[in-house]
């Protein structure tokens, strides 16, 4: 009895050290702050290097409130352009239990 | 006849206390390993899909606790905890309605990172999605995964660096209405290339892009799916050009003055001062007590009630 409690020993030894070594392994990202631990969610540091300054008067980042677009020539731009006939949509206005007016502000 | 035994007895409870002892520990590992429940993204589940839709926020910073003060204190978030192994998350809501989620790590300060708001974007298929971003470029940093009550997710980097999240929710996409105060409402892409960027994403989402009037040597591009604008792509600052490709997101405040303000208040720094932007929108860019950034923007709900400079 005494004998085949022993034997077991080993072999939890190698049972438990790849359970817990297998756990922490996930896909990695080198350099970009993931280093398997999370767990849970998206462990996710952002390379550093990310500096705010130099946003001057006509820097633009918001919504649009709907309008007229420049609508480049063909084979301008690497994307593919809206066509000059659609207007630029703007952010949903549609409160929650509320009527929807769409995201475009123009009708079509 | 006694002392033949004592020594068996003593092996006998030495191995038993070795098995336990090793159970435990294959046991934690497997827990920590393991996924546990996050909140699902719409509760009631719906059956919306809104891909290139915005449609969560991940934040992993070092101070749980700071963080869950600063941002419960400026927008109003509760915080539900839920721990795993050895993670902590807190999962944010606003009256009731999942609006981040926020993970400790350690952070230590040799490393060449920095705390960050993540950015999630819906999609159909993200095994389908993670192969066309990386036939286009994209490399792939958290291979896809099920996560119980999320969906399926995975984390990329576009071609220029800047990092995203794709998911599809298996409880639905939140819907297309206006963000209510202290929910997020809009996000920006900022990097080298918005052209090549947007076509990027375009492949990815099938975006529509329109270019919007912006300053000289500038591009402000905007990206729509299903008749709404989702996001921005943006140059970065002409007189800032070192900046790291990254997506900015933005909470919706009644007043950006006030906002930053308090954040300032509540420990976090004002990045970009309060500025009226396009249409009116008053924007500022603020760094969290960790330093993640985020964008407060000052929307009206109605368009004759826009923020006049």
């Amino acid at each position: 009895m005494n004998r085949l409690t022993w034997r077991w020993v080993p072999a939890t030894i190698v049972i438990g050290l790849f359970a817990s070594l297998s756990s922490g392994c996930i896909a990695t990202g080198g350099g970009y702050g993931y280093d398997g631990n999370v767990g849970l969610g998206l462990g996710y540091y952002e390379p550093a290097g990310v500096v705010y300054g130099g946003w001057g008067g006509g820097y633009r980042v918001a919504p649009f409130r709907g309008g007229d677009h420049r609508a480049g020539p063909s084979g301008g731009h690497a994307y593919r352009s809206a066509p000059a006939s659609r207007s630029a949509p703007s952010i949903p206005s549609r409160s929650r239990g509320g009527n929807s007016r769409g995201g475009d502000s123009r009708s079509h | 006849m006694q002392s033949q035994r004592r020594p068996n007895l003593i092996g006998c409870l030495a191995t038993r206390s070795l098995l336990v002892a090793l159970l435990s520990v294959a046991s934690a590992g497997l827990a920590a390993g393991a996924a546990s429940p996050l909140p699902p993204l719409v509760d009631p589940a719906s059956q919306e899909h809104h891909v290139g839709k915005v449609v969560f926020v991940e934040l992993v910073t070092p101070d749980l606790a700071a963080a869950k003060q600063f941002y419960g204190g400026l927008f109003g978030w509760t915080f539900r905890d839920i721990r795993s192994g050895n993670t902590e998350y807190a999962a944010a809501s606003l009256d009731g309605r999942a609006v981040a989620g926020l993970i400790h790590k350690e952070f230590s300060t040799g490393e060449h990172h920095q705390p960050a708001w993540l950015t999630v974007i819906a999609v159909r298929d993200v095994d389908s999605t993670r192969d066309l971003a990386v036939q286009h470029g994209a490399k792939v940093l958290f291979a896809p995964r099920s996560v119980p009550d999320r969906g399926r997710e995975a984390v990329l980097a576009d071609p220029q660096g800047a990092v995203f999240a794709v998911l599809t929710s298996t409880s639905g996409d939140p819907p297309d209405v206006l963000a209510a105060p202290g929910e997020w409402i809009w996000s920006s892409l900022i990097t080298r290339d918005p052209d090549a960027d947007a076509a990027f994403y375009q492949t990815l989402f099938d975006y529509e892009v329109f270019d919007l009037p912006a300053v000289e040597g500038a591009q402000h591009l905007l990206l729509a799916t299903d008749n709404y604008a989702r996001a921005s792509a943006n140059s970065w600052p002409a007189s800032n050009p070192t900046v790291h490709p990254h997506w900015l997101n933005y909470v919706r405040v009644e007043d950006a003055d006030e906002s930053a303000k308090k954040a300032v208040a509540l420990g976090g720094r004002i990045l970009v001062e309060p500025r009226v932007d396009r249409h009116g929108g008053k924007i500022a860019v603020i760094a969290d007590p960790a330093g993640a950034a985020f964008g407060l923007l000052e929307w009206s709900d109605t368009q004759s009630k826009e923020v006049t400079q």
